[in-house]
Formats: C-alpha cells, sequence, structure tokens
C-alpha cells in the first residue's frame, strides 16, 4: 500500500503546494521557473476583477441547467428501461453509447449536427420553425447556453441513468404489489414509493455529476469558445486563457492568478466531495 | 431485473413507444457521423441531408497519407492511456486492498483524501502540473502525458478497487490463512483472483478517462506526443472542417471504447458511481 500511496503523493500533493504556492507569487517560464513573492497580490487581482464573477455565474447556471436536466432526463431513461420487458438489455447498452465519446467529439459532433447551413439536427429544427433558416444556435445568446447543456445532458443523462437503473433493482416487489392491489396508480405509486426508496442512488448520481459539472471543459471550448458575448464563459475557460497568455508571455502574475482560481474551484468540489463520503458513511459503506 | 412498475398492457406499450425514442436520442448522433464517415465530401455539404450516396473510404484515407496522417497518433493515444492504465491499476490493487482493510481512525480522512483527488478539477491540477513539466522537460513528451493521467486514475483505482475489495468475504482470506497461507499469499492467491471482473472494470475506466482526455492533451502535449482528441480538436480550427475525416478519426477513437466498455457493462454502474451503488 506504501508504494501506491508515495506516487499518489508525489502526483497530487506536490501540485497542490505547488498550486498554494503560485496563488501568492509572480511566476517566471523562461529560463527555469522561478517563484518571487506577491503576497495577496494575486488573490485580490482575481476576486476584484468582475470576469471571475460572472464566469463563476455562468459555471452556476451551466450547473443547475445540465446536473437537472441530466437528473431527470437520466431517471426517466432508467424507468422507461425499467419497464421493458423484451429487448431490455439491448435498448439499454444503445442508450450508454454516448457515455463512451471523448467529450471533444461530442463536441465536434454537436458542431456538426447544429451547423446552420449542412447540421441534420438544424435541418429538422428548420423543417420544424423552431429556428430560423441558417441561424446558429451556438451564436444566438438564449440558445447558446441551451446548446452546450443539452450537448452535456446527450453525453452524461446515460450514466445517471445507470446508477438510477441499479437502485430500480433493489425496490421490493411486494411493496410494489401491495401498491396495485391497493389501487395506486403510476403516478403515486412513482412518487410515493419508487422514489423515496431511490433517494440514496439519486444522491450518489447527483454528487457524481456534481463533480464532473465543476470541471467541465472540453465541450465548450470546441463549440462556442465562451462566446457569444461571453454568456458560455465558464469557469475553466476564464483559467485556460490566463494560462494560455502566460505560455506566451513567459513572465506574468496570470499564472498565479490562475493558481488562485483553480483554488476556488478545488474547495467547490472539496464540499460536494465531503457530502459525497458523509452519504457513503451513513449508508455505511465507509466501515 | 424482474421487479417493474408498470403492468397494464396499455402502459406497456407507452413505455415500448418512449423506450425507442429514448434510443434514437442516444444513437441517431452516431450514426450520422458512421454514416458521415463514408461519404464522400460532396454529399456532406449539403444544405438538405443526403442518404442516398456511394460508399466511399476516402476519408479514412485522408486522414492516413501524407504528412498529417494519425498512424503516429493512434500510436501514441494507446501507449499512453494503456501504460498509465496499467500503472494505475497495479498500484491501485495493492493500495485499494490495503484501504479496503485500514483499521485505524485516520481511514475516513485517507478515504477523503483519495476521492477529492479523484474529483478535482483538472483545470486545477493543470496548472501546477504545467509549471513542473516545463521545469523538468516533460512537455510534450509521452511520460508526462503518462504522469498526468496518474492524477486521475490512480485515485480512482485505489477507491474503486477498495469497494470490489469490500464485496470479497473476510471469511475466503481467513480459511486461506488457516490452509497455511501467509497474509500476502491469501491475497495473492485466494483473494485477487475473486475479484478478477473488478479489476477489468476498473482498468477499462481507466483506460477510457486517458483514451478520451483533451485538457491535459491540449496543454502538455505538442507534435511528438500528439493524441487522438487532440487531434480531433486541432482539425476544427483549420479554415473550412472537413466534416468527412472528423467523422472518420470520431469512430476510429470511439468503436475501441464501446468495445471495451460495453463488455464490463455489469460492472459500469459500480464503477462509475466510485463503488457507491452496485449494479445488477
Amino acid at each position: 500500500m506504501l508504494p501506491a500511496l508515495l506516487v499518489l503523493v508525489l502526483i497530487t500533493v506536490l501540485p497542490f503546494i505547488m498550486l498554494i504556492a503560485m496563488s501568492f507569487a509572480k511566476v517566471r517560464l523562461h529560463g527555469g521557473v522561478s517563484l518571487s513573492m506577491n503576497g495577496f497580490g494575486n488573490w485580490s487581482d482575481v476576486l476584484t476583477d468582475p470576469a471571475t464573477w460572472h464566469s463563476w455565474g455562468v459555471t452556476l447556471l451551466f450547473f443547475v441547467l445540465a446536473v437537472g436536466m441530466e437528473m431527470i432526463v437520466g431517471t426517466v431513461l432508467a424507468l422507461i428501461l425499467n419497464s421493458m420487458r423484451r429487448g431490455q438489455s439491448l435498448a439499454f447498452s444503445l442508450v450508454l453509447l454516448p457515455m463512451f465519446l471523448a467529450p471533444i467529439t461530442v463536441g465536434l459532433l454537436g458542431n456538426f449536427l447544429l451547423d446552420p447551413t449542412i447540421g441534420l439536427y438544424s435541418w429538422v429544427m428548420e423543417s420544424l420553425h423552431l429556428v430560423g433558416a441558417h441561424q446558429s444556435v451556438f451564436g444566438s445568446q438564449t440558445t447558446a447556453m441551451l446548446a452546450v447543456t443539452t450537448l452535456d445532458m446527450w453525453e452524461w443523462a446515460p450514466l445517471v441513468a445507470l446508477i438510477v437503473l441499479a437502485g430500480l433493482t433493489s425496490v421490493s416487489p411486494s411493496v410494489l404489489e401491495a401498491a396495485s392491489v391497493d389501487g395506486a396508480g403510476y403516478l403515486r405509486t412513482l412518487f410515493s414509493i419508487v422514489i423515496p426508496s431511490i433517494l440514496p442512488v439519486l444522491l450518489v448520481a447527483l454528487l457524481v455529476r456534481s463533480m464532473d459539472a465543476v470541471r467541465y471543459y472540453d465541450i465548450v471550448h470546441i463549440t462556442t469558445g465562451g462566446g457569444p458575448a461571453n454568456t458560455t464563459w465558464v469557469i475553466s475557460l476564464q483559467l485556460n486563457e490566463k494560462v494560455q497568455a502566460t505560455a506566451v508571455d513567459g513572465i506574468t502574475t496570470l499564472i498565479g492568478q490562475s493558481a488562485v482560481i483553480g483554488i476556488t474551484m478545488l474547495v467547490f468540489t472539496i464540499i460536494i466531495a465531503n457530502v459525497f463520503v458523509r452519504v457513503l458513511d451513513r449508508r455505511g459503506l465507509m466501515k | 431485473m424482474s421487479n417493474t412498475i408498470m403492468t397494464s398492457p396499455r402502459t406497456r406499450r407507452v413505455a415500448s413507444g418512449l423506450a425507442i425514442v429514448a434510443v434514437l436520442w442516444s444513437v441517431i448522433p452516431l450514426i450520422w457521423m458512421l454514416i458521415t464517415a463514408f461519404k464522400p465530401q460532396n454529399a456532406i455539404r449539403t444544405s438538405t441531408p443526403e442518404f442516398l450516396f456511394a460508399p466511399t473510404l476516402v476519408n479514412f484515407q485522408n486522414l492516413f497519407s501524407g504528412g498529417n496522417s494519425v498512424g503516429p497518433f493512434i500510436v501514441n493515444s494507446v501507449i499512453v492511456s494503456v501504460v498509465s492504465t496499467i500503472i494505475a491499476v497495479g498500484l491501485g490493487v495493492v493500495a485499494g486492498y490495503g484501504l479496503c482493510h485500514w483499521k485505524s481512525r485516520g481511514k475516513k480522512d485517507l478515504a477523503f483524501w483519495i476521492i477529492s483527488t479523484r474529483m478535482a478539477p483538472i483545470a486545477a491540477v493543470i496548472v501546477p502540473l504545467f509549471v513542473m513539466f516545463r521545469q523538468v522537460g516533460l512537455i510534450d513528451n509521452l511520460l508526462g502525458l503518462i504522469v498526468a493521467y496518474l492524477t486521475f486514475n490512480l485515485p480512482f483505482a485505489i477507491w474503486l478497487m477498495s469497494a470490489f475489495f469490500a464485496e470479497v468475504p473476510p471469511s475466503l482470506q481467513e480459511a486461506a490463512q488457516i490452509d497455511g497461507c501467509n497474509k500476502w499469499q491469501a491475497f495473492r492467491l485466494v483473494v485477487v483472483p475473486t475479484t478478477i471482473p473488478g479489476i477489468i472494470a476498473t482498468a477499462v475506466l481507466c483506460l477510457v478517462f486517458a483514451w478520451n482526455d483533451y485538457a491535459f492533451a491540449s496543454s502538455f502535449a505538442g507534435p511528438s506526443s500528439q493524441t487522438l482528441p487532440m487531434t480531433a480538436g486541432s482539425l476544427i480550427t483549420q479554415t473550412g472542417v472537413d466534416w468527412g475525416q472528423l467523422c472518420a478519426l470520431g469512430l476510429i477513437t470511439v468503436l475501441p471504447m464501446i468495445v471495451v466498455g460495453l463488455a464490463v457493462r455489469k460492472h459500469l454502474a459500480t464503477g462509475l458511481s466510485m463503488g457507491a451503488v452496485t449494479g445488477e
């Protein structure tokens, strides 16, 4: 066990210490890396920058929309699959397929399907008069966010379905039978028996997707690039922009600022991870 | 999976209809990618979708020809994802077993540290690794990418293997030890073989995570260490996107992952919920 933990320390604790150090420093990259102290300069620069707060706002909006849609669609998918008598295995495998794509491929496919002149889905939506002719959904401030969240949902709602389906198999058949004998309808059964008994599993799915949603980068980077008018400028784009600028520049306080943003993202994740471990603990999974 | 909520034939018909919609929603983009990969250029750039065309391999030929052939990038992708997976799973099996049987009070803290490491935003890891890699010459180096992928695959493998080991009854190991095995032999000869399916599932997921990475690769890799997702990302920035080539590349990238992923479908729920729920 020890060698593995040593490697883990080396590849995670060392970068973490570096991250903290850089957040208080000016970092010079040319001619060997060197750090010179900058006090709370980076922190005050980041925290007083309206762009930081804007991108956190965008991230939260994305977070709520994407995770919310994934939970709802994923649960519905699981309920549909669970009620199938024949072909369940095949249907399930097909529904899961998007999960195996690289997120960058999902973004590229989104660009292709929603291309205003040659996209398959653009053509369908134009035919249904949902969008105007040759109008890009990624180019409009009202639809860009919806488009990038839908792409993320397309890839990851199947994961929620997968987790929820595992929970549905543990709903006691005799309780369902009793409900049916008592004349409870589908929705009544769903909301008073099924959902309460799969709540822990729903919570696990919610936490797993939440931790991923903070990391969201690939799809938005390749589709909107943060636009139009920064409406999809999530926090990881804000961080990445500073790193890219540093790579060109060599010396700036920008890399220190990106470290500050990295730390704030880390804090956000740690809070969620904390809840996750508590949930496992309460369910006796961390004996 | 025998318990179902709906029983009446009418609701069942509704469910079948919805299942078809769900399957179509998931697979249409993939089928369109598959079709486009075999389309000639003039059948792709049409304002109304073209369904009748003479299938061609020209997109694949373009991908593998000339100075920008993706051949070496496939090799890079295979090397970095396979090597990082082998290291992560090798160390993860040992450490996961240790974590599972850790009796002291620090267990919760240790477990918490491991899971936060796995879930750390890639962006937060990229910044310090970028600076450190520059210092030690790991930029545009396959070894750098392998190390970078270990930052998420090693904690994942430790955590997940610990969950799989927790399902092995302790009596199994005790019996082996009564039969004369020492602790290490009992672990190697009795406990590990019973968790082989778990080990394979862990390996497959590590492989998928590393194979599909774009953020690390686009920050650390360069011309001599380019991977497939990076290649896909770079194709779109050039003027005039060649969708046929992109779809062919997307197909090449996703097919191996679908094959290995569906092979461990039974364990996907456990794996992707970090062991918090157990599958069928």
